[in-house]
C-alpha cells in the first residue's frame, strides 16, 4: 500500500530531520520580543507560513491565486494575520512528498495538514508540533466544539496523545451505505418493478432479478449488457466507494477490510469471515450465471464509467453523491436517463453499515509556531462564523460569491471538513422543507444546498440543465433514501476499529492486499473452487502476517 | 543492395514495409487518438466512442485553454526554461568535451576528471539530498533549480568527446602551425565540423527540459511556477485515487468537472506543439550525429 511506503519514507526523512531542526533553531530569534508583544496582549500583525493542498480545479475568479483570494483576505482582515504558502502540491502523493521535503530540510510550516495518523504520531513523538489542549479548550467555539462532540469522542480521542491534543482533526462524517443506483427509465420502460413493496429497500434476490431482466431486454440496443461490475480491487474499507462488492457482502453480514469486533467480542478482519466466504460464493455463482460482468478483475474505472454511459449496465454500487460527478455523464449523453437508488438489505430486513473513521486528515502547528491559538480561530472563522452568522458574508461579499460558485475549498487557509456527523440529514431537511414549501430558501444554512435548490427548481422549469438531474439524483433521491433509513430505523452499525499501522503492516500488509484480491478474483472467475480456494486463502493470509496483525492490534486497543 | 526485380526480394520487401508501417502506426496512433479526443465531446469521450476521428466535432477545448491564464504562463516558463537550459548546456559542455579530447600529456588530470563524470552519470545525490542542497542554496522557486541540477549532461558531453575524437587530427594540427590558439581551435575547427553533435545534444537538452516535470514538482512550491508538463501532470486525475481519499462530494464534483479529457487532451496536444516544429529541423542532425559520435579512431 502507498501509506506504507510514505511512512517508511518519513521515518527517514524524521531520522534526517532530528539533526537539522538543531541547527534551523537560530531563525527563530525574533520570538522572544514577539513574547513580548503578545503578554501585552498586542500580537501585531502575524506571519504564517502554511503547507497547502490544492486541486486541479479551484475555480477562481480571474486574478485570485492561492495566496491571494478572498478567503484569505477576509482571514488576513480578521484576525491581522499575513498568510503566505510555504509550498503547494496536489493532495495526495505530490502534497505528501513536499510534506516530507519539508520535513528533511527541517522547515517545518507553522501550519499543514498531513494526511495519516501515523505522520502525525511521528511528529508527535519527535515533538514537531504543538500541543493544542489549551488553546482549543479556550479558543475554541462552542459551535466548532459541538461539531466534534458530535462524533461521541471518536474525533478528539484520534488525535489525542498522552491526554493532549496534537492536531485538529478534519471529520468525516458517516454517508450510510453503498447504494444501489438502478435506471429506472428501462425498468419503467419494461414494466418492470424494482421494489415490489415500495419500502426502497431491495433483497440479493430482487437485485440478480433485475440485472438479469435488463441483459434480457437490452434497451439501448448495445448487444452485450453487462449485468453488473465491479472495480477490480473489488472490496474497500469505506462503506459507500463505487463500483465495490462492499454492498453485496454487507448484506451478508461480511465487513471486507474492516477490522471489528464480532458478536463473541472477537477481533476479526472482516474479509476472512465465514460469512465473506458465502459472499464470495453468491457472487461467483452470479458470475457463473452471468449476471455479474465476465471481465470482472479487469475493468478499470474509465471502462466500467464508459459501460454506464454508453448503456451497457443500468446498476451501479455507489454512495449518495455518485449522480453528482459520475452518473452525470449518463445524463450528458442521454437525456432520457433516470436512475432510482435503493439500499440491499439482510434477511432480518436490515441495512448493515460500518461506521466511517470519524476523521480524515489533520491540521497540525509547529511547535515552533509563536501563537497556536491563530489555528483555532480560524477554524472558528471559517468553519462558524462564516457558517453561522450573516454578518460575516455580508461584510465580505466576495466570500460570498466564492460559496456561491463553487469555488474549492482549497483556498481557504487550510482546508478540511469540519461538519457535524448528521450534517448531511440536517441541511437535506432545510432544502427539502424549501422545496416542498413548507420552509424558504432563505432558511437553508449553506450556500452549497441554496445553490442546489436553485438549480432544482430550475430543472423542474424544464431547463434540462445536468446540475439539475444531479442534484435531483443526489439529494432528492440520495439523501433523501438516508433519511428515510434513519427515520424508519432501518440501520445495523457496525463501528470498525482503525487502527495505526503495525510493525507487521508495515512489512506485510501489501503483499497480504494482493493476495486477497488475487485470491477473491481467483474464487469468482471460477479458477479456483470456493470452499478449498477460500480455505487456502484464509490459512494463506494467518500465516504470512495476519495472526500477528491482529495480535498487535488487540495490544493497540488494550492501550 | 537488395535486388528489387527477383520475386522473394519483392516479397521480402513487403514483409519488411509491413513490419516498419505497423511500428509506425504504433506510434502514431495514440497522438491520432488523443488529437481526436481533443476535439470531441467530452460525454462521447467518457463513453469511450472517441477512436482516430473526432465524435461530436468541437473545438471547446481548445477555446477553453486560451483562457487558461496558468497554462500560458507555465508554457512561457518552460520556454524561457528550455532556452536557459540549452544556451548553459552548450556553453558548459562543448569546451568540457574538448579538453576531455586531448591527450593525457596535454591536460595530466584527465583520468580523474573522466572517472569524475562517470561517477556522476552513474550515482546521483537523491532526492532529499538534492533538495536540500537546491534550498541551502535559495535556489527554490526559481527557475534555476530546473536548470542548474541538470547544466551537465554527461552523456552528451561524451557523445561529443566521441565526435570530437572522429575529427582528423590534422585539421586541429594545421590550425595550430598557422598559429591558432586552443581556443580559436574549438571555435572555428571544432565546433563546425561539430555540428551534427551538437545539433544532437542540442535537442536532448531541448526535449529533456521540455518534457521534465518531477524537477517542477520538487523544487517549485507554488503552482504559479509550475512549468508547462508539471502543470499539465497536476491535472491528470486519478478518480479512483481520489474518490478513496477523505474528499466531500463538492470537492469531487470539481475535480470530475475537470477530469474532462478532452480538455486535457488539448493541453497535451498545446504542449507537444513546440517538440513537433523543432524536431523537423533537427532531427536530420539528429540521426547522423549519433552515428558519427558513436564510431572512434
Amino acid at each position: 500500500m502507498i501509506n506504507r511506503k510514505k511512512a517508511g519514507a518519513l521515518l527517514l526523512v524524521l531520522s534526517l530531520t532530528a539533526g537539522l531542526t538543531a541547527c534551523g533553531g537560530s531563525e527563530k530569534g525574533t520570538a522572544d520580543q514577539s513574547t513580548e508583544n503578545a503578554e501585552n496582549g498586542e500580537r501585531g500583525t502575524v506571519e504564517i507560513s502554511i503547507g497547502r493542498q490544492t486541486t486541479a480545479n479551484p475555480k477562481f475568479p480571474e486574478g485570485d491565486s492561492y495566496e491571494d483570494n478572498a478567503y484569505i483576505r477576509m482571514v488576513e482582515e480578521e484576525l491581522d494575520v499575513d498568510i503566505s504558502d510555504a509550498f503547494e502540491a496536489d493532495s495526495g502523493d505530490d502534497y505528501n512528498r513536499q510534506v516530507s521535503l519539508a520535513l528533511s530540510a527541517g522547515s517545518l510550516p507553522d501550519m499543514m495538514k498531513v494526511a495519516t495518523k501515523d505522520e502525525l504520531t511521528e511528529l508527535y513523538e519527535n515533538e514537531l508540533i504543538a500541543d493544542l489542549t489549551d488553546v482549543y479548550n479556550n479558543y475554541a467555539s462552542d459551535y466548532i466544539k459541538s461539531i466534534y462532540d458530535s462524533f461521541g469522542g471518536r474525533a478528539l480521542e484520534d488525535v489525542t496523545y498522552d491526554g493532549k491534543i496534537m492536531a485538529l482533526p478534519a471529520t468525516s462524517s458517516d454517508a450510510g451505505p453503498g447504494m444501489f443506483w438502478v435506471r429506472s427509465d428501462w425498468a419503467e420502460e419494461m414494466g418492470l418493478k424494482v421494489d415490489e413493496d415500495g419500502d426502497r429497500c431491495v433483497t440479493l434476490d430482487e437485485v440478480k432479478n433485475i440485472a438479469q431482466a435488463f441483459i434480457d431486454a437490452d434497451l439501448e440496443n448495445t448487444g452485450n449488457v453487462v449485468g453488473m461490475t465491479f472495480d477490480s480491487r473489488m472490496t474497500t474499507n469505506t462503506s459507500d466507494t463505487p463500483f465495490m462488492m462492499n454492498a453485496i457482502m454487507y448484506a451478508m453480514g461480511a465487513y471486507p477490510r474492516h477490522w471489528y469486533q464480532n458478536e463473541e467480542n472477537e477481533l476479526t478482519y472482516g474479509s476472512v469471515t465465514d460469512e465473506m466466504k458465502e459472499a464470495v460464493a453468491l457472487i461467483r455463482d452470479w458470475y457463473e450465471e452471468g449476471i455479474v460482468d465476465p471481465q470482472v478483475g479487469t475493468r478499470t474505472w474509465d471502462d466500467i464509467t464508459a459501460l454506464v454511459t454508453k448503456g451497457q449496465c443500468g446498476i451501479i454500487f455507489g454512495s449518495w453523491h455518485t449522480p453528482d460527478w459520475l452518473l452525470n455523464n449518463v445524463y450528458a449523453l442521454d437525456n432520457e436517463a433516470e436512475f432510482e437508488p435503493y439500499v440491499l438489505v439482510d434477511e432480518n430486513g436490515k441495512v448493515n453499515c460500518t461506521h466511517y473513521k470519524a476523521t480524515g486528515e489533520y491540521l497540525v502547528v509547529s511547535a515552533e509556531f509563536e501563537y497556536p491559538e491563530i489555528a483555532i480561530e480560524i477554524l472558528n472563522l471559517i468553519y462558524d462564523d462564516m457558517v453561522n452568522s450573516d454578518e460575516l458574508l455580508e461584510k465580505y461579499p466576495e466570500v460570498n460569491t466564492y460559496l456561491n460558485t463553487g469555488v474549492d475549498g482549497t483556498a481557504r487557509p487550510f482546508n478540511m471538513e469540519v461538519k457535524s456527523n448528521t450534517y448531511l440529514l440536517d441541511e437535506y431537511a432545510q432544502l427539502k422543507a424549501a422545496l416542498e414549501g413548507t420552509g424558504k430558501k432563505e432558511d437553508i444554512s449553506t450556500a452549497e444546498e441554496r445553490s442546489n435548490y436553485d438549480a432544482i427548481m430550475a430543472y423542474r422549469e424544464g431547463n434540462e440543465d445536468v446540475t439539475g438531474w444531479c442534484k435531483i439524483h443526489s439529494r432528492c433521491k440520495g439523501v433523501d433514501l438516508l433519511t428515510y433509513l434513519v427515520d424508519k430505523d432501518l440501520y445495523n452499525w457496525i463501528s470498525p476499529i482503525y487502527p495505526e499501522t503495525t510493525t507487521t503492516m508495515e512489512t506485510n500488509w501489501s503483499n497480504l492486499q494482493t493476495l486477497e484480491v488475487e485470491s477473491l478474483i481467483k474464487i469468482i472467475t471460477g479458477a479456483s473452487d470456493v470452499d478449498t480456494g477460500f480455505e487456502e486463502f484464509r490459512t494463506a493470509w494467518y500465516d504470512q502476517g495476519g495472526e500477528m496483525i491482529l495480535k498487535e492490534i488487540e495490544e493497540q486497543i488494550a492501550e | 543492395m537488395l535486388d528489387t526485380k527477383s520475386k522473394s526480394a519483392k516479397i521480402r520487401n513487403l514483409v519488411i514495409y509491413c513490419i516498419v508501417i505497423f511500428l509506425g502506426l504504433i506510434c502514431l496512433l495514440p497522438l491520432v487518438n488523443i488529437l481526436a479526443i481533443s476535439m470531441s465531446g467530452s460525454a462521447a469521450v467518457t463513453a469511450n466512442k472517441v477512436g482516430l476521428t473526432p465524435v461530436d466535432f468541437t473545438m471547446t477545448a481548445y477555446r477553453r485553454i486560451l483562457e487558461d491564464q496558468q497554462f500560458w504562463r507555465s508554457f512561457g516558463i518552460s520556454v524561457v526554461r528550455v532556452v536557459l537550459t540549452l544556451v548553459l548546456n552548450l556553453v558548459l559542455i562543448i569546451p568540457l568535451a574538448y579538453v576531455m579530447t586531448r591527450s593525457k600529456r596535454e591536460f595530466r588530470a584527465r583520468n580523474i576528471y573522466m572517472n569524475l563524470l562517470i561517477f556522476a552519470m552513474l550515482f546521483n545525490g537523491g532526492m532529499i539530498p538534492t533538495y536540500i542542497v537546491v534550498k541551502e542554496l535559495h535556489l527554490l522557486n526559481t527557475i534555476w533549480a530546473l536548470i542548474l541540477p541538470g547544466a551537465v549532461p554527461v552523456f552528451s558531453v561524451i557523445l561529443l568527446m566521441n565526435f570530437f575524437y572522429g575529427v582528423p587530427k590534422a585539421l586541429e594540427e594545421a590550425a595550430i602551425v598557422d598559429g591558432a590558439s586552443q581556443l580559436q581551435v574549438l571555435i572555428k575547427i571544432m565546433v563546425p565540423c561539430a555540428k551534427p553533435a551538437i545539433a544532437t545534444v542540442s535537442l536532448f537538452s531541448i526535449v529533456g527540459s521540455w518534457n521534465d516535470f518531477l524537477g517542477g514538482l520538487i523544487y517549485m512550491q507554488k503552482v504559479k511556477d509550475y512549468p508547462i508538463m508539471t502543470y499539465i501532470q497536476s491535472l491528470s486525475i486519478d478518480l479512483q485515487e481520489l474518490v478513496n481519499s477523505s474528499m466531500n462530494s463538492a470537492a469531487l464534483e470539481n475535480i470530475a468537472e475537470l477530469s474532462n479529457k478532452n480538455l486535457n487532451a488539448a493541453k497535451i496536444v498545446v504542449a507537444v506543439i513546440p517538440l513537433l516544429l523543432i524536431y523537423p529541423f533537427l532531427q536530420r542532425y539528429l540521426i547522423s550525429g549519433i552515428v558519427m559520435g558513436s564510431v572512434k579512431e
